[in-house]
């Protein structure tokens, strides 16, 4: 168990190192100046130049970039934005709070409604409900998430009028209280909704599948043999079976959480995270992207270590092998 | 050949998923073929009736804010998605079929590494990283499509290992290396070619993934500004109020998504032999 | 003696949406206490899905008609409450693939404590480890299997844990379908030899359902031989095995040995299976039996009484003109 923890947490570090010094190539190998974008079109004064370079540690040897910034990111400084002119890390943490309160939200209404659907329409194959879900699933995952998020306001803010398309919060209305709270849960209704359609089906398909399967397993006519009643064989063997990829699958969509919501943050310029890789790419803003990837991947290793371990919890045969 | 002409005939009366896959992109090439004909006007033309309603003007679905025809310009951009959707998943397959093959094949210390670095391409978040990259070197359509080909060869190469793997402990294999045909023929002989299929249905279904992310990337305003794509059409629809521009779009994006879906679940259907036939 | 099982024309349909495949037809026989009775037949022939219809197992939307008296209660219309406190307490039994006959996922141990507190909800934890004990070492198995997972086990051991489970309330009546085909050789005589030591010391009634002979031969004191669906033959082991009267069971022993599997029995004796969605109006085996007559195909031959005990249902048994 240890050495198994310790090979995925090392396998991790990996990951990690590979991306930091993927990411910093690439960005600079990238052709483009970001001191010309810095300083605006019309001048191009030399000295100004050197000074924006020497202040953001342009002018230094490669090597000595590379491990000063990889020296920073070890400590949580993560740079300073060119356009903001904030530190980095400091930018991410305000934001990251709105992305995890709309992916987390999404994420577990997705993952109850997925899962119960799946299992009542394992257990109801073939009714009316189950051939609906099964046909809209495949259409819900041809559907580009920031379309639907187009949609969906267009008919319930544009057409309908019933609710707000944009922001966490209303900006002007200056609400506190518990008048605040449900200010933020209108406006959390549509992107929810959007991601919760966008994910939903992905479990409703595995969870649906893995319970059909293990309902014809062998052991399970071993258990109806024994006498044991249905909700006793499904609620204890059935379902601790049948969860297993679910788990997985949820594991991978906890990991993937903060790049999976960006587009609809966009779609619904919620200030969270993909709205500021937004306006980082428009702007060139460097440290910015490259910080906001770091910490994407960091959650996504971080998390996948954390999803094995649990797995490995929940399925004794992983732990020996 | 006639045989596998017999087999592709077959295949297609007995997989609904496949036989609708093939009659869809039978569609779509035509549509290619026949663009300038259906087209009723010219997409790139920046025509004088600005934000029209769909049947307004003589405008079959309306136009953009800049007087393009939306219908036209709807059929110019299966041009767009065929394009990016078989250039970035030939790229993809292949690199995942030959560093899959390699890993899976040779085994012993190459196995490890290939199989080490697959895992992590497999926990980098693609999309992030296409995104960047695109920003960063320019956003027109060949970036787009080598750089998504780049990125998303993991699960190919991932499939092609675990073939490999399983292929090189078979008789015909081992009696070729008895003969002595050395290790690099037998790989492109006998190893690749047998291992592809999976690969084949999986990389038409990233064909599908493709198109998406393209779409995606138009829509944050990555796109190739010289192209008319779908996911620009969405993105010019979400800046204006007029609600005709980005739905007809997304609607054809689904539709082509599907119809690759369905191609790459009947390829997966009819070239996987544990696959019992007459299934849904 | 006391018959413990009596099964009267008992038929077994599957439906499906397009077809309907009757699996057993009209099938009778009778057990008595302390007997042990070996089904055979190749694949296709019923067998299972006999005892899968005994236990009330069968899918959803089979059509099941005739009689099965367990101690003067009919087993296919009492209700299910009735059949649920019959089954493991009274009847119980043991399945093919042990490797997937019990949860992966759940150790042994509470796997034993479920199965035993269907029946009696308020037994202690401990008492049932010491009954489980018991029945591991009879099987032959350590103690330390109690705590382990499937996983952790070989083919064998698992199989010997079902048989122990299947022991956990003393069942007057033991089913095994397939239990040892999926082992090897070497284990399945050692696990066949540790059932027959048992029986000497419980008190149990068996139904062995297998496509080997050489497994009844050795653990069996009758025999029933299906095919298609239908009962061809029954009687004293030591009277079929040594005097077939049915020709099916005559070319069963042709191949007997029969160590490479189930659906290599009958090559023997050429022609296929018939198609059982069919309602076949003759004997089943007349298009493959040598000894076919016209009346074979035109009418079906009932069971008639060979020897003492035996029946072999085949036109030629009539009057003892054939066999001897």
């Amino acid at each position: 168990m240890t050495k198994f923890v310790l090979r995925r947490i090392l396998s991790g570090i990996l990951t990690v190192l590979i991306v930091f010094t993927m990411n910093f190539l690439l960005v600079k190998s990238a052709p483009g100046d970001p001191i010309r974008s810095l300083m605006g079109k019309e001048t191009d004064d030399p000295a100004l130049r050197a000074a924006l370079e020497e202040k953001w540690g342009l002018n230094r040897p490669l090597h000595e970039q590379y491990f000063n910034y990889l020296e920073n990111a070890l400590r949580g400084d993560l740079g300073t934005s060119i356009t903001y002119n904030r530190p980095v890390d400091q930018m991410i943490k305000e934001r990251v709070a709105a992305t995890l309160l709309l992916g987390l939200t999404a994420l577990i209404i997705a993952f109850i409604v997925g899962t119960i659907l799946g299992i009542f329409c394992a257990r109801h194959d073939g009714s009316f409900l189950d051939s609906i879900l099964s046909t809209s699933s495949y259409a819900a995952d041809a559907m580009p998430s920031f379309w639907l998020g187009l949609m969906l306001i267009i008919i319930f803010a544009t057409k309908l009028n019933l609710l707000p398309s944009h922001g966490m919060y209303d900006v002007r209305a200056g609400y506190t209280g518990l008048q605040y709270v449900l200010d933020v849960l209108s406006h959390l209704v549509l992107p929810c909704l959007t991601l919760v359609l966008i994910t939903m089906p992905g479990y409703f398909r595995i969870t649906k599948s893995s319970v059909l399967q293990v309902t014809n397993e062998d052991f399970i006519t071993t258990m109806r043999a024994t006498g044991m009643s249905e909700r006793k064989i499904f609620n204890k063997y059935i379902f601790r079976n049948a969860i297993l990829p679910t788990v997985t699958m949820l594991g991978i969509s906890v990991a993937f959480l903060l790049t999976g919501v960006s587009l609809i943050e966009i779609v619904f310029s919620w200030p969270g995270i993909g709205s500021l890789t937004l306006t980082a790419i428009t702007q060139r803003d460097y440290p910015t992207l490259m910080g906001i990837y770091l910490v994407m991947n960091l959650s996504v290793v971080v998390v996948m270590i954390i999803t094995d371990i649990l797995y490995a919890f929940l399925d004794p045969r992983i732990r020996y092998e | 050949m006639k045989r596998i002409w017999d087999k592709f005939v077959d295949s297609i009366k007995c997989d609904y998923q496949f036989r609708t896959g093939i009659i869809g992109l039978a569609f779509l090439l035509l549509i290619v073929v026949l663009g300038p004909v259906i087209a009723t006007h010219d997409p790139y033309f920046y025509g004088p009736d600005s934000l029209a309603a769909p049947g307004e003007a003589g405008h079959l679905l309306g136009t953009n804010h800049m007087g393009q025809d939306i219908f036209s310009m709807l059929v110019y951009g299966v041009r767009t998605s065929l394009l990016v959707a078989i250039t970035a998943s030939m790229i993809s397959g292949i690199l995942g079929v030959v560093i899959g093959g390699i890993g899976g094949y040779f085994g012993g210390k190459i196995d490890v590494i290939v199989s080490e670095i697959i895992n992590i391409f497999l926990m980098i978040p693609t999309f992030f990283l296409i995104m960047l990259i695109v920003s960063l070197f320019g956003s027109n359509i060949m970036n787009v499509m080598i750089v998504i080909g780049l990125t998303t060869w993991s699960s190919n190469a991932k499939l092609m290992r675990a073939q490999a793997l399983s292929l090189r402990e078979r008789t015909f294999v081992k009696s070729a290396i008895a003969l002595g045909e050395t290790k690099l023929q037998v790989l492109f002989k006998y190893i690749l070619p047998n291992g592809i299929f999976p690969v084949v249905a999986n990389t038409t279904r990233g064909m599908a993934g493709a198109i998406l992310t393209e779409a995606s990337l138009s829509f944050l305003g990555l796109g190739d500004p010289n192209i008319i794509s779908w996911g620009q059409m969405i993105y010019q629809g979400k800046q204006q109020t007029s609600w005709w521009i980005s739905t007809f779009s997304g609607i054809a994006i689904i539709l082509t998504v599907i119809i690759f879906y369905m191609l790459g679940d009947g390829l997966n259907h009819v070239l996987n032999p544990k696959y019992k036939k007459g299934g849904k | 003696m006391e018959h413990i099982l009596v099964v009267k024309n008992l038929s077994v349909t599957y439906v499906n949406k397009n077809r309907r495949v009757m699996a057993v037809r009209d099938v009778s026989f009778d057990i008595d206490k302390g007997d042990s009775l070996g089904i055979v037949g190749e694949s296709g022939s019923g067998k299972s899905t006999l005892a899968m219809a005994l236990l009330r197992l069968h899918p959803d939307g089979t059509k099941i008609t005739g009689e099965a008296f367990f101690e003067g209660k009919n087993l296919l219309t009492i209700s299910n409450e009735e059949m649920n406190d019959i089954r493991w307490t009274k009847i119980a039994v043991v399945f093919q693939k042990a490797m997937n006959s019990l949860s992966a996922v759940h150790r042994i141990s509470e796997q034993i404590e479920d199965i035993y507190r269907v029946h009696c909800p308020q037994t202690s934890s401990e008492e049932i480890k010491k009954r489980a004990l018991e029945l591991l070492k009879l099987v032959n198995l350590p103690d330390r299997v109690y705590r382990l997972y499937p996983h952790e086990m070989s083919g064998g051991m698992l199989q010997r844990v079902a048989i122990a489970i299947s022991l956990l309330h003393s069942p007057q009546l033991l089913i095994f379908d397939e239990a040892t085909t999926a082992l090897d050789v070497v284990t399945q005589g050692q696990i066949l030899r540790e059932i027959v030591e048992m029986e000497k010391t419980l008190s149990t009634t068996r139904i062995m359902i297998t496509h080997d002979m050489s497994v009844v031969a050795t653990t069996c004191n009758k025999v029933a031989v299906m095919y298609a669906g239908e009962l061809m033959e029954f009687g004293l082991v030591k009277d079929v095995l040594t005097h077939p009267h049915h020709p099916y069971t005559q070319g069963l022993q042709g191949s007997f040995p029969s160590l490479k599997g189930e659906n290599n029995i009958l090559t023997s004796i050429p022609g296929f299976l018939p198609d059982l969605s069919k309602e076949c109006k003759g004997c089943v085996f007349a298009p493959r039996c040598s000894h076919a007559t016209e009346r074979c195909f035109m009418e079906k031959p009932p069971m008639i009484s060979v020897g003492e005990t035996g029946g072999a249902a085949c036109w030629l048994c009539e009057g003892e003109k054939y066999g001897k």
